[in-house]
């Protein structure tokens, strides 16, 4: 049992865990036929569930599910293992059926009702119920009062709140400005974009995967990968100092971690040429710049060399009917969303500080 | 197997007057909308213009201005086929057969086989073929293949039934119940009456210049109201908002005498002060105050005297107990406060700071020498 143990919590650290959901995410989607059929769904669901349950009797696991703040965490992970299967069992179900030549499963039927009483009265409903719902828990789970706010003491570890622990996630791997302020405005701005990036009718009115591949790929990295396994970092393998705990390992207030940083132009200047960093501007060129160019070097070309790349060996149809610049706005978004987690893989497994660490112009990446 | 010309292509070039008559005509290939005519888009296929070759044929020739153009080209039909169209070519309207009678004669040996598609009749000259032919469609409609017997109903829709049929719909409309309809679905005509109305009331409804005047003036009236309103009691509300007395603690902490920060050990870390926010530090022959802001995202950060250093618990950045930054991701060091000694009392100035990055920490007032 303990070596069982053991191995969970091996595995749930970061980048397994990282790796582990993207290959479980892929999996899913190439077998996606498979896996939802109602047998196989029911075998991966109640085995999740009998998983959790019999973690619960772990007493470091129970303390962290158990704790009234994460409760909610708890049910959007069975939440989102259910609509998932839930909309992606009606896309195999048409998908064979277009393949099939069959009419789909939407096909003929009118989902126009009236408001009065149709829709007045399942919201009506689901109102009550859900207030019902909402009282009960606010009855049995107390509500996790801590001391007076004391603003020279930060609880620890400081969690923000559940829905935004994957934007607390990203800060730890990005400069404030941008994990708070850049990264956050791009996901909207691009949530806003998709109906003019994305013009493909398919899909429209009726469930299906296979003629929206990438799109919903893509859109299930994003939410999947990274928004919903961010916030599961957050709530259940971040422990006291912020560091990562397995999820049967003690919070530990002092558990050793050796986390000491590099930084890309070390690696460069030092490791790579051998020698000193540079302190000497030259001309009007700063010497921060010149220490910093190979990173800037770097970045600049993930993002014009990136999309030229990616046109190239993957996206040739894709771009070609997308236009120019509607294929530039998709691929930056693109390069952009795939930066966190290359970036929180580098943190992880070499402790990689910044690729380019301008402190005198506060400009991190 | 007989050749005949079927057209391959149908195209309307620019002028058509929208007179209606390629729609009554040929409805499965043209539509005529509410300022020219359109080709179908499931007519733009030379599969589905061939069967109906004398329909497009005959719709061009009732062209009043001629815009309807096709394409025609040689192809291979089985007899039945070329059998039905002969029919079609010479069935329904009068007008039409004149037209038709050359293509006849000019396909002869379509013309006479096309008594075998007519099971159980014999053959009969060409020149009867003609004749027959009006009745044709009627005794082939049941006929035991169904693509023959959808091939000609194809080739008999055209005019006739559907000309009939629409006529009567829209003569036995009432004025509301043709206000209802979709304009697309009306005849022309009604559509041509309630475009001129649309364009009487878009007339009428035309601004004059007293009205935009009026309007103008109004409109101008009270964006210079809600200036001056703004203008006068703007400046008030502002006033309203801020607060009359500023709670601000005096910046210079008085931190005690030097001599219990002279007994430290270097490294060491003196945390009385952390409510005013600061923490005085040892250094090797320095004395030194820290704020206690992390400077990734100003959380407190907790000093581990155990693992000698500062470590915030919002986001893991870790500082070594001189204030430099280690680990995480904060980017740069905690900052310094201003210290000096008077009268053996150290007193910290929180106002001025001292930044690493900007190499500030060497300056005078950043820290007291011991």
């Amino acid at each position: 049992m303990e070596g069982i143990k053991e191995f969970i919590n091996a595995i749930c650290r970061p980048a397994p865990f990282l790796v582990l959901a993207i290959v479980a995410l892929g999996l899913f989607l190439a077998l996606y036929r498979k896996l939802t059929k109602p047998a196989a769904a029911a075998v991966l669901g109640g085995g999740f569930t009998l998983f959790f349950l019999l973690s619960c009797l772990d007493p470091n696991f129970q303390k962290i599910v158990a704790k009234a703040d994460n409760v909610p965490i708890v049910m959007m992970m069975f939440a989102i293992g259910y609509f998932l299967w839930l909309s992606f069992r009606q896309a195999a179900l048409n998908d064979a059926a277009i393949e099939a030549g069959q009419p789909l499963r939407e096909a003929g039927s009118d989902d126009k009702v009236l408001v009065w009483p149709d829709l007045v009265y399942s919201e009506f409903i689901s109102l009550i119920l859900f207030t019902a719902f909402l009282t009960v828990w606010a009855i049995v789970l107390r509500a996790p009062l801590e001391q007076p706010a004391d603003p020279n003491v930060a609880p620890n570890p400081a969690k923000a709140p559940w829905y935004f622990l994957g934007l607390q996630e990203m800060l730890v791997y990005f400069d404030p400005w941008l994990a708070g302020v850049l990264l956050p405005g791009l996901i909207i701005v691009g949530l806003v974009a998709i109906p003019y990036i994305d013009t493909n009718p398919r899909g429209n009115g009726y469930y299906t995967f296979k003629e929206r591949r990438f799109a919903i790929t893509m859109f299930l990295a994003g939410f999947v990968i990274l928004w919903v396994v961010l916030i599961i970092f957050g709530t259940f393998l971040r422990g006291p100092n912020w560091n990562f705990f397995g999820p049967y390992e003690y919070w530990d207030m002092h558990k050793p971690m050796a986390l000491l940083n590099t930084e890309f132009h070390d690696l460069f200047w030092t490791g790579l040429l051998g020698r000193a960093l540079p302190t000497e501007g030259r001309g009007p060129i700063p010497a921060y710049l010149i220490r910093e160019a190979p990173g800037i070097a770097l970045l600049g070309a993930y993002f014009i060399l990136g999309p030229l790349i990616l046109r190239v060996l993957f996206f040739r149809k894709l771009a070609a009917k997308m236009g120019l610049i509607r294929y530039s706005v998709m691929v930056m978004l693109l390069l952009v969303m795939l930066l966190m987690p290359i970036k929180m893989v580098l943190r992880w497994t070499i402790n990689l500080h910044y690729i380019v660490g301008i402190t005198e112009w506060s400009l991190n990446v | 197997m007989p050749t005949k010309d079927l057209v391959t292509k149908v195209w309307i070039e620019p002028g058509c007057i929208v007179c209606d008559a390629c729609e009554t005509t040929a409805p499965t290939v043209f539509e005529v909308t509410d300022d020219t005519c359109i080709i179908r888009p499931a007519a733009l296929n030379a599969e589905f213009t061939k069967p109906i070759t004398q329909s497009i044929i005959d719709a061009a020739e009732e062209c009043p201005v001629d815009v309807i153009k096709f394409d025609v080209a040689p192809v291979e039909v089985s007899e039945e086929q070329a059998a039905a169209m002969e029919a079609a070519a010479a069935a329904p309207k009068p007008a039409a057969v004149e037209h038709a009678a050359p293509a006849t004669a000019a396909a002869p040996p379509a013309a006479k086989a096309a008594p075998t598609a007519v099971p159980g009749k014999t053959a009969e000259p060409a020149t009867a073929t003609a004749k027959t032919a009006p009745h044709a469609p009627v005794s082939v409609a049941g006929a035991s293949d169904p693509a023959i017997a959808a091939l000609l109903r194809a080739a008999s829709s055209r005019g006739g039934n559907v000309m009939i049929q629409k006529r009567d719909e829209s003569q036995g409309m009432s004025a509301d119940a043709m206000k209802r309809t979709d304009p697309r679905e009306l005849p022309a005509d009604a559509r041509q009456a309630m475009l001129l109305e649309a364009a009487k009331k878009a007339k009428d409804e035309g601004m004059t210049r007293r009205a935009f005047m009026s309007g103008a003036a109004l409109g101008i009236g009270w964006v210079a109201f809600g200036v001056g309103t703004g203008v006068a009691v703007g400046p008030a509300f502002g006033r309203f908002m801020m607060p009359n007395v500023l709670e601000e603690p005096d910046p210079k902490v008085r931190v005690g005498k030097i001599q219990k920060y002279l007994e430290m050990q270097p490294g060491e870390v003196n945390e009385d002060y952390k409510p005013q926010g600061i923490w005085i530090i040892r250094e090797e022959d320095r004395i030194a105050a820290l704020s206690i802001i992390c400077t990734h995202l100003g959380c407190i950060p907790n000093w581990l005297p155990n693992d000698r250093k500062f470590k915030c618990p919002c986001h893991g950045s870790g500082y070594k107990p001189n204030g430099i930054n280690f680990e995480g991701p904060t980017p740069r060091p905690l900052e310094r406060f201003n210290v000096n000694v008077e009268d053996g009392i150290v007193i910290v100035d929180k106002s001025k700071k001292y930044q690493w990055e900007l190499g500030q920490w060497d300056q005078p007032g950043s820290f007291i020498q011991t």
